[in-house]
Parts: C-alpha cells; structure tokens; sequence
C-alpha cells in the first residue's frame, strides 16, 4: 500500500488511504488506551466505594478494628482481627500444603513422566481447576471433614501435638471442621493452578540447558532445584501469587467448612472464620449501619491485604533478581 | 603436530578399530573406543555399527552431512540420550576400558568424566561464579577460598578469566555469545573431565569467537581427549587431529586428518571434502 501511495500517478488516492490508515491507528490507540484505563477507574471506584461504606465502622473503633476480636452484633462492637487471622491462616496453611504437592506433580509432569501419563494427569489437573467452589465446600463438609474428623485429626492430636513448642497448634478436640480443615480444602483448590503454571514454565526451559547441568553429572533434583527453578522464577511465584490471591479471597468453600465462629482459637484445629467467610455468611442479616459498614471495612482489609501480598511478590522478584546478578 | 600424529601412525602397533593405521603404543592411547555401536530413534537405525577410537591428548573431529548422525554418535558418549525414552543404543563404548553402555553404570560419575559443550551457549540463569561452581558443587565440598580458586583456573583455563574477573558476580546471561561458549567450556572442564564432547561449539558464534574457541581446544587437546562435531570442514582441517567422516548413519572413513583431507580413501569423502555433496 505504501507502494502504491509512492507512485505519481497516484499521489491522490494513496494520500486519503495513508489519511485513512493514520485515524484507524489513532482510533486503535485510543481503544485500548481506554480499555486499560478503565481498569484503573475500576479499581478506583471499589476502593472508593469501600472506604466510603467503612467509613462508620472506621470512625467509630478506629484503629482498633483492626486488632480487636471482639465481634458482638448485639453490643455493636466489631473488631477484625479473628477474620484477618482466619484469612491469613488459612491461605498459610493452603500455601503450605498446595506449593510443595504442585511443585512435585510440575516435575513429575515435565522431566519424569512417560508420556503416556502425561496426557491424563494434565487433564485430571484441569479438570480440578474447573470444579466450582461450592462443590468443594459441600464435598468438604460432607465427605471430607466426618473423615478427617476421624482418622487424620485424632492422629496430628495424638502424635504432632504431644510435641513441645508446637504441639499446641495441634492439640485439642477434633471438630472435623475449622481453621485447618479450611486450610486442607484451599490446598486442593489452588493446587491445579499453581500446577498448571509452574508446568507450564518448566516447559520453557530449553532442553539444551538442562542436558547441560545432566551433562555435568547432576542429578533429577539438581537440575530441577539448581537450573530449572532459578530459570523460571518469575513464572513460578506468579503461580504461587495467583494461588495465594485465590485462598485469601475463597468465600464458599471456606464458609462450609471453618465453622464461622469469630474467635482465635489456641490450635489450628479451632473452628474460626475468614474475611471472605463473615462478609458472605452476614451480610443478608447484618442490621444497622454499624454491622453493615464493619462488614464493608473487612472487605476494606482484604483489598490492602491482597495488595501487600503483591507488592511484597514484587520486591521479592527484585531482590532474587538482583541476587542472580541479572 | 600433526606431523608427530602422523609419525605415530605409520609405525608400531595396531590400536583398536582404525583398520591400515598403525599406531605405536604408549604415544596414542585409546581413551575412548567405540565397537559396534547402533543407535536407534524408536525404530529408526540412525547409526549403523560404527567403530572408531577417540584418543587420548588427541582431537578427533567427526564430519558430515546434517542428519548423518554425528550429533547422535556424541549424545552417546555420555549416555545424555538416556534422558528421553525410546533411544537406544547397542555395541559397546569402552572409556578406560569399562563399557559405558551397560546398565549398572553410574551415569552421573560418567557424565563428570565425559563433558560437553553444545551448539549454543548453554549458561545457567545464574551468575557467572556459580555456572562454574555449580558442577563442583555437584562432587565436593570445598571451603570458599578453595571454590574461588577452582574456578579462577577453569576460567583461566577456558580463556575467560581476564575477561571477566571483576564481574564474576554478574549473571552468566550477560556476557556476550563467544563469552558464554567459554563460559560453557569452563564449566565443563571444572569438574576435571577426561574427555570433552563438543557439538558445533562455536556454529552460533562469529569468527572471531569461533578462532579463539579454536585456540582454545588447541590448548586443552595436551590434556583431554577432545572430539568435536563440526559443519566446518575448515575448522575439523584445523582444530583436529583425526577425522572422521560420516554419512547416512555409517562411518564412511576415519584416520589423520591431514591424509583425510588431502588423500581421501574413500570416494563419497572426495566428494563430501570437495563440496560435491552434502
């Protein structure tokens, strides 16, 4: 075209069609410019709107919203504090379970399997990622929790909490249900995706790189823990990332099986709630302008909870960045 | 040298599989020898019986057509084929006498004995340090001062070290293509192998690169056993001391690179050497 727009004869037409071609390109510009602002407005306008909705509740208990645990309805006097620990252990205890069985299926899947399994494990692994929450919630609830309530949780009580120092994490009567047993169930849940994009990552590595460190004698593991994951870093806590922002943010599976009470409990197995938990479980109930804008400043909490696990990623990859030497 | 290499070869004794050449004991050793080996992609025979000693001090420079399988005959050597299933290979490869190719071998200890450089820089996404120590990490456990100097001497050894003394601390990827061979090549020869396998070492490199890489298997052929496949038949008339030409999976002929050269035996190397093929 910009032959044509070149040649004499045609000066005319081909001036109107780079004419054309120009205000298509601004046009272009400007709609996507638009649609990735309109995320930023977004963003905005639920950070705004939360504020303003916890304003009540943040006016009235101030900063002791956010280190109280008292969470009376009937006194009016709410405090955050059994959600924030609710949220942030269960995610822990999700992470905890979730990374090192994702890591292990990554690696299978990548540098071991025969290619025969790969294919149905891949799809078994999918296939989790797109089972919806609340079937996770019902089947933990039902199935999951009766039998955890008796085989696994009697055991942790009877053989991890008879330990000194930690063993009062574990100790106490098993409910079936709580902080731990939410944890268990965000484990599975987060687990096909961080799987997923770790194996995907793996993939990227070239293979001649790895038949290098295999060709200096290393060892499965070396090359993995050695090559392959200072290789694919970003990748991989992008995946933990989006597995961690998913476990802080469940609502219906966690709300099943925690138990809903708002208290810290002196072990894991304690029954408590999370932030997500509370906000669905007591909005449609919530009565007074106090109750409702306590309920607003939790999701207010959760917003700069999820932020600083960003930001902290962030700084994260900058430091293993700069320890690399790249 | 090539002159000593030939003087070798025209008297004393018969070594291994290279048929008319005779070799005077003690001066050549066959560091690598291999018999009869076969290697097959699934069903697909990518070599057919090939036999050829690699000595040792020596740099034996394999030739050919792309897909002639001479890639495949170095992935052999350090059983790197072992990694992917479905290749096999039959026969036997003796390193100092021990078939490597049975199955109770030890293929991490092999593959210490066995280095290899491939076709392109392969360093480690981690700083130039590290790529050198990562392998002597793998073996021993050394005291800092002691790791420093390990790799202060590969890094000598491989040409690099006036290049990048200051900046050892900067990732492995920085440095610049011809840097990152080296840098490969040193880190093969940290863990002090026997026998270096090059593939096409220096194919994605520029010329000035590819000569100081040359250089530089000069200098290590006093002590490993080098064998390089090369594209370059320039580059095997320079770098090598004996040649070996291959073709559709056989080994059409092997013996002193400058009699390969000049005074091929065979016709197909004729034609392959004078560009008429390949």
């Amino acid at each position: 075209m910009t032959d044509t727009a070149l040649q004499a004869g045609s000066r005319a037409s081909g001036g109107s069609q780079a004419k054309r071609q120009i205000v298509m390109d601004r046009a272009f510009q400007s709609a996507t410019a638009f649609f990735a602002f309109l995320v930023l407005v977004i963003l905005g306008g639920v950070f705004v709107s939360l504020v303003m909705g916890a304003l009540p509740a943040l006016s009235t208990f101030g900063f002791s919203f956010a280190y109280m645990q008292v969470w009376n309805p009937v006194t009016e006097k709410f405090g955050a504090l059994a959600p924030i620990y609710g949220t942030v252990m269960t995610a822990l205890i999700a992470m905890a379970v979730g990374i090192p069985i994702s890591f292990g299926i990554a690696v299978f899947l990548t540098e071991l399997a025969p290619p025969w399994l790969k294919g149905p494990v891949s799809t078994g692994i999918e296939l989790l990622a797109g089972i919806p929450s609340i079937i996770y919630g019902i089947w933990g609830l039902f199935v999951f929790a009766p039998i955890f309530q008796q085989t696994l949780q009697p055991f942790l009580i009877d053989t991890v909490g008879q330990l000194p120092l930690i063993g009062h994490i574990f100790a106490g009567p098993p409910y079936g249900i709580g902080i731990f047993t939410a944890g268990l169930i965000l484990g599975i849940m987060v687990l096909p995706f961080i799987t997923a994009i770790m194996r995907d990552v793996f993939e990227t590595v070239p293979p001649m790189v790895k038949e290098s460190a295999y060709g200096l004698g290393a060892t499965t593991w070396e090359v993995v823990w050695k090559v392959v994951l200072p290789y694919t870093r970003v990748g991989v806590i992008g995946g933990i990332m989006l597995g961690l922002g998913r476990a802080l943010g469940e609502t219906m599976a966690v709300t099943f099986v925690i138990g809903n009470a708002h208290r810290i409990g002196k072990t894991l197995m304690a029954p408590g709630t999370t932030i997500s938990a509370a906000i669905a479980n007591e909005f449609n109930e919530a009565v007074g302008e106090l109750y409702i804008s306590s309920l607003i400043a939790l999701g207010l909490i959760l917003f700069f909870i999820t932020f600083a696990v960003l930001a902290i990623a962030k700084i994260m990859l900058m430091r293993m960045q700069k320890r690399a030497g790249g | 040298m090539q002159k000593n290499v030939r003087s070798y070869v025209t008297t004393g004794a018969t070594a291994g599989a290279l048929p008319g050449s005779a070799v005077q004991a003690g001066e050549l050793t066959e560091k690598m020898s291999i018999r009869n080996v076969s290697f097959f992609y699934g069903q697909f025979e990518a070599l057919k019986s090939i036999s050829v000693p690699l000595y040792d001090r020596k740099v034996t420079a394999f030739i050919g057509p792309s897909g002639c399988g001479k890639s495949t005959l170095l992935r052999i050597l350090n059983r790197i084929y072992d990694l992917y299933p479905k290749q096999r290979a039959s026969g036997e490869v003796l390193l100092d006498g021990q078939n490597i190719l049975e199955p109770g071998i030890d293929l991490n200890l092999l593959r210490a004995k066995v280095g290899m450089v491939f076709q392109k820089p392969t360093p480690f996404p981690l700083t130039i340090y590290d790529n050198i120590a990562f392998g002597i990490r793998l073996y021993e456990r050394l005291p800092r001062d002691e790791m420093d100097g390990r790799v202060e001497q590969a890094l000598r050894r491989a040409a690099l070290w006036n290049e990048v003394k200051d900046k050892l601390n900067q990732s492995g990827l920085s440095l610049s293509g011809g840097q990152q061979q080296r840098l490969c090549i040193a880190r093969a020869i940290a863990v002090n192998p026997s026998v270096l396998l090059m593939d096409e070492p220096a194919s994605a490199l520029d010329p000035i690169s590819t000569s100081k890489i040359e250089e530089l298997i000069d200098e290590l052929k006093s002590e490993y056993c080098i064998c390089i496949v090369t594209h370059n038949m320039q580059q095997a008339a320079r770098a090598s001391d004996f040649t070996a030409f291959m073709y559709m999976g056989e080994l059409i002929e092997h013996g002193v690179t400058e009699d390969l050269f000049t005074t091929p035996k065979q016709k197909r190397t004729e034609e392959y050497i004078t560009g008429r093929f390949g």
